[in-house]
């Protein structure tokens, strides 16, 4: 089997297995006791949080463990705004659903979504016009799930900071966080949301990254860990997992070329081949997305088919592709109705190989010689 | 005393000579319908009970989706020898009620010392005065009628929980069912079975243009018809080749007209292979392009069986307000494509040329991927 669909998930990585196993074997004691045990879990998390901390240039934030990305980024937006009883809250037309329900859900604020470009970036422009001061949060994501669009993050604060400068800047990095570096101090982000499962650790576990101009209030009420924002006791064995992940994650990896290599095998094979974002090599584009549409074939035949070759891809995002409609990312970046419906998402990982690359453009290739002529016409 | 449940059936009345058949049927339709919930199952008297049961909701639940029972009474057995404690059970029976009541009796032992009428005061004084005052007697309407029924022991009842009647399955012939994805085959299939027909199901399946989830929700779907009918055989019809060459070599119009001719050719293949009797398929006059009379007519051509379209002369809204009912609709709204939409063509024929078809259907191999599909196809039994 080939696994291309690592923006849904990942397979959990061998050291972040071994660590949980252990954490649930030997280390399984609530890290709120008192006894020596339990402070040696305890220390194993403070030391996961100082480290995720520092790898997003937050020295000083605060990290919350979360249940996952939602969570976090539920947390960094109704828990900053929970007392805002007026105002507007702006995300960007890709963001997750876990954003953008969470701004819609903020009682008595208007939700607005930002556009973005043909290329999947946001359109500054827009946001420029659509700043004032009565925007409360501007929540953009770093890494756009569906086409690796990376967003000008340094661009948006400097808006903010110019036109609305009470504003809070959230970022959902749960498709960046690793990938494509991320600097909280540099790009003017006041929340950073992350996940364990998308970086090879286990489902279930993640943090918000929040600096020192977010006040947060809790969503779970309860025995007041986390620094009293998330109770219940700590998923130790997911957050020693994640931590492991993240320490187990090769930085230096070739996901970049081998995404360009994947683009330019299928041009090769399919020359009516579009690819949905930003160039494959250009900078504003993550290494490890790539979204590429093969008319007329549409997205779920090329991926059953795909499917029964041994190759798993994605189409439009797994958490949302139960809802089988022209997805939200696409329509805003002006992508035709034919061009969306046959829009395929192939998702690398560090682990991934080039021999993997080239066997599934050729089974792509192959599948679409077979499958071009027979489409509803 | 001992706690059981009373089953009546409906239709069954109406049989002569050949009623026993019938309910030993049905007899062997509830016993299979609880089998797991460890309960004894038996008829006596023009009464199937049902007694034993740990879980008496869920067994409840199970017997009124039995075809052929037409209601179920959650009923206590009393000895009739000792007439005090069944009147101090029927005052029991009666405790969670208020309002207006009256007693019921029917008195098939006819050597019992109590006639009905004096069964019915005897035992609703009793629990008249014994109610402190929460219920009161109303013979002619009145909110709880408290049944006593006399037979070999006394069964008393208050609580009568309507079933989904119909003939028990088995005793109406064998069936297959065309089944899609769709709101209208289940509810289809339902219909029939309720008339006593033992189903099974033929599904086309167009991978890769169909996918896992596609064919999951047929099972879901045929998982809860199969409920109803104890158990059914799902045929998996590799399908894809069939409608390829079709939409590569026949009028674009004729496509789906065309597709729905082979699709009968083979279920009768299977049916016949299954000793069915006859085809089911949920079409409805005029619903889609393919289910005008004359389309119907050039699908029946093809087969050399009864093809029963239960639902012929309803509504779109009726056949889903059925599938509320019977708990299929959530699951045929799911949004994954079936077989029968991947090559809708923008404007199907609706008055179509039999020669049309014949010229498109002789560009074809019929007879190779007609064999080839039931050879392939998956059997799963559920």
């Amino acid at each position: 089997m080939i696994y291309l669909d690592n923006s849904a998930t990942t397979r959990v990585c061998d050291q972040a297995v071994d660590v949980m196993s252990r954490c649930m074997r030997d280390m399984y004691f609530n890290p709120s006791a008192s006894y020596e045990k339990a402070m040696a879990v305890k220390a194993e998390m403070e030391r996961i949080r100082t480290e995720i901390a520092a790898l997003v240039h937050c020295p000083g934030g605060r990290v919350v463990f979360t249940s996952g990305g939602t969570e976090a980024d539920n947390l960094a937006i109704l828990g900053a705004l929970s007392g805002c009883r007026e105002g507007r809250v702006l995300y960007s037309a890709g963001e997750h659903p876990a954003v953008k329900e969470a701004c819609k859900a903020l009682k008595g604020l208007r939700a607005e979504s930002i556009p973005l470009l043909r290329d999947g970036t946001l359109n500054l422009e827009a946001l420029s016009s659509m700043l004032s001061n009565d925007v409360l949060l501007i929540a953009v994501m770093q890494v756009n799930n569906e086409t690796g669009a990376v967003m000008p993050l340094k661009e948006i604060a400097a808006l903010r900071d110019r036109l609305c400068p009470d504003a809070l800047f959230h970022v959902d990095g749960v498709q960046g966080f690793l990938r494509v570096p991320m600097d909280m101090k540099e790009t003017g982000a006041d929340s950073y949301a992350l996940s364990s499962h998308k970086i090879h650790g286990p489902k279930g576990a993640g943090a918000l990254v929040a600096g020192p101009r977010v006040r947060l209030h809790a969503l779970l009420h309860g025995g007041g860990q986390e620094g009293d924002l998330r109770s219940g006791t700590e998923n130790t064995p997911g957050i020693l997992g994640m931590g492991e992940a993240i320490r187990a994650f090769p930085k230096e990896n070739d996901m970049r070329r081998l995404k360009c290599l994947l683009w330019e095998r299928l041009l090769g094979l399919v020359p009516g081949a579009v690819v949905n974002g930003p160039a494959p090599d250009a900078e504003r584009s993550a290494p490890h997305i790539l979204n590429v549409s093969l008319p007329p074939v549409r997205s779920e035949t090329m991926q059953h088919a795909l499917e029964g070759d041994g190759v798993l891809i994605g189409i439009g995002s797994a958490c949302a592709s139960n809802k089988q409609r022209i997805s939200e990312t696409l329509s805003s970046m002006g992508v035709g109705r034919k061009i969306a419906e046959s829009a395929l998402r192939f998702s690398l990982c560090p682990y991934t190989t080039e021999a993997e690359i080239e066997t599934c453009a050729e089974r792509a290739g192959a599948a679409y010689r077979f499958l071009s002529p027979y489409q509803r016409r | 005393m001992r706690k059981l449940l009373l089953v009546k059936y409906g239709e069954i009345y109406l049989k002569g000579l050949n009623r026993p058949y019938f309910l030993k049927t049905l007899v062997a339709r509830v016993r299979e319908a609880v089998k797991d919930l460890h309960g004894v199952v038996w008829l006596h008297d023009a009464r199937i009970f049902v007694s034993g049961v740990e879980d008496m909701d869920e067994c409840v639940r199970r017997v009124t989706r039995v075809f052929g029972v037409h209601s179920v009474c959650p009923a206590v057995e009393m000895e009739k020898d000792d007439f005090e404690a069944v009147k101090a059970q029927a005052l029991e029976v009666m405790r969670p009620y208020r309002g207006t009541f009256k007693v019921e009796a029917r008195r098939s032992d006819k050597h019992f010392f109590l006639e009905s009428p004096q069964i019915n005061a005897s035992i609703g004084e009793y629990v008249l005065e014994n109610s402190e005052g929460r219920l009161t007697v109303d013979v002619k309407h009145p909110e709880h009628v408290l049944s006593v029924e006399v037979r070999d022991q006394v069964y008393l009842y208050a609580d009568v929980i309507m079933a989904v009647g119909g003939m028990p399955v088995g005793t109406g012939g064998k069936a297959a069912l065309l089944l899609s994805g769709g709101i209208d085959s289940p509810v289809a299939g339902y219909m029939i079975a309720k008339r006593g027909v033992e189903l099974i199901a033929v599904h086309y399946y167009s991978f890769p243009y169909t996918g896992p989830q596609a064919r999951q929700k047929v099972l879901d779907l045929a998982k809860i018809l199969s409920s109803y009918v104890c158990g059914m055989r799902v045929y998996v019809v590799p399908f894809t080749e069939i409608q390829m060459d079709i939409h590569a070599k026949c009028p674009d119009d004729y496509t789906t007209l065309i597709m729905r001719r082979y699709m009968m050719r083979i279920a009768e293949i299977i049916a016949r292979k299954e000793h069915c009797l006859a085809l089911v398929t949920g079409e409805s006059i005029g619903q889609v392009a393919s289910q005008t009379m004359e389309a119907l007519c050039t699908t029946d051509e093809v087969v050399n069986m009864p093809v029963f379209r239960p639902l012929i002369g309803f509504d779109k809204i009726d056949i889903i307000h059925q599938a509320e009912k019977i708990g299929t609709y959530e699951t045929s709204c799911l949004p994954y494509e079936d077989c029968c939409t991947v090559f809708t063509p923008r404007h199907p024929a609706t008055r179509p040329k039999m020669e049309k078809i014949l010229e498109g259907e002789g560009k074809l191999e019929s007879e190779r991927l007609i064999a080839q599909a039931v050879a392939n196809a998956e059997i799963i039994d559920l």
